[in-house]
């Protein structure tokens, strides 16, 4: 069994995390505020189809649910990388991170790797969340809150499959 | 709407405070979420557990309403069910295992510095392009709605749904 994390520290300046209970309630709480004060229902992966529609005229990018939204996701996209960069800077500094955690010690492979590693598992990210129409936050917080049958389904396969994966990778191929 | 200005200004708002949650909380973080899939930290079950809760409760509150703080009526679109849901749901899965990340946290360990969440980035970018260019084929196998036509007016439409 290789070394899991059993530290349990971020990989962030090896921070201790935030209580969970903490954290869930300020993701419930900003979930509310989005429909409350601006009748808005949380989801990012859509996006990236946004990002999408800058450059493409495709009429996928172009329906209303993209282009007539206003640009919200936009907006939420930058806060969401404001979020990161402000704890970083809050917890010692921001300065560039290349540690990957398990990844590094575990897989250990040289940075090629470790980027098309990441690359495909992003093309999977992309396509496969876009297909599903969402992603944890819109199925898996929105759409489980909201006891919606597809979301339940949605959220039961994405942890499934990612349970499936990492197992293959950390207790039967790389060990 | 109130001015486009304060509404952009709260989206940001939004967003940094879930951004910071999620970069704080462990729920950005590629051990974290491995911990949660082998089973040997539960950090993450509770986070989105929590959240789950308290969003729950907080949208039967809303639903009683009815609505916004503005007065308008809450619009909520479930979402549809069909073979894409668990298509692409177990295609996200693998993803989210390898990369440690879903797409918010994507934006969040960029922004928190971390390089190589330009790769999954560039990735997901790709993977959602690839998914717009499919999806003509895509729609009758994997019972996909049909794409709405681009409406006449773009600014006065209904909130997006997802």
């Amino acid at each position: 069994m290789p070394d899991l994390n059993m530290d349990n520290t971020l990989i962030l300046h090896g921070l201790a995390p935030m209580n969970w209970a903490l954290a869930g309630g300020i993701l419930g709480l900003v979930t509310l505020l989005l429909l409350w004060l601006t009748n808005t229902r949380l989801g990012v992966s859509s996006t990236y189809e946004d990002f999408c529609a800058i450059a493409s005229r495709r009429p996928y990018f172009t329906r209303p649910a993209i282009k007539g939204s206003g640009g919200w996701r936009l907006w939420f996209a930058a806060g969401l990388v404001l979020g990161g960069v402000l704890s970083a800077a809050l917890a010692g500094g921001w300065a560039p991170i290349t540690d990957l955690g398990m990844w590094d010690t575990v897989i250990a492979g040289g940075p090629v790797l470790k980027t098309l590693w990441l690359f495909g598992g992003g093309l999977l990210i992309g396509f496969g969340t876009r297909l599903a129409n969402g992603c944890t936050s819109g199925h898996g917080i929105f759409g489980l809150s909201n006891f919606e049958p597809a979301s339940i389904v949605a959220v039961a396969m994405f942890m499934g499959a990612g349970f499936v994966t990492t197992n293959l990778v950390y207790r039967l191929i790389f060990q | 709407m109130r001015s486009d200005a304060a509404r952009r200004v709260l989206f940001v708002l939004l967003g940094l405070a879930f951004g910071f949650a999620l970069s704080r909380s462990g729920a950005g973080d590629y051990d974290f979420v491995q911990g949660m899939f082998l089973l040997t930290n539960f950090q993450l079950f509770g986070i989105i557990g929590g959240g789950v809760v308290v969003t729950a409760i907080g949208l039967q509150v809303l639903k009683r309403t009815g609505r916004t703080i503005h007065g308008e009526s809450i619009t909520i679109r479930a979402k549809v069910l069909n073979r894409g849901t668990v298509v692409g749901s177990l295609l996200f899965g693998a993803g989210w295992s390898f990369t440690g990340m879903c797409p918010g946290p994507v934006l969040v360990n960029l922004g928190e510095g971390k390089v190589y969440a330009l790769a999954v980035l560039a990735g997901v970018l790709t993977g959602t392009w690839l998914l717009g260019a499919a999806y003509d084929r895509l729609q009758a196998p994997m019972g996909l709605p049909a794409i709405e036509p681009a409406s006449v007016s773009a600014t006065a439409a209904s909130p997006a749904s997802h």
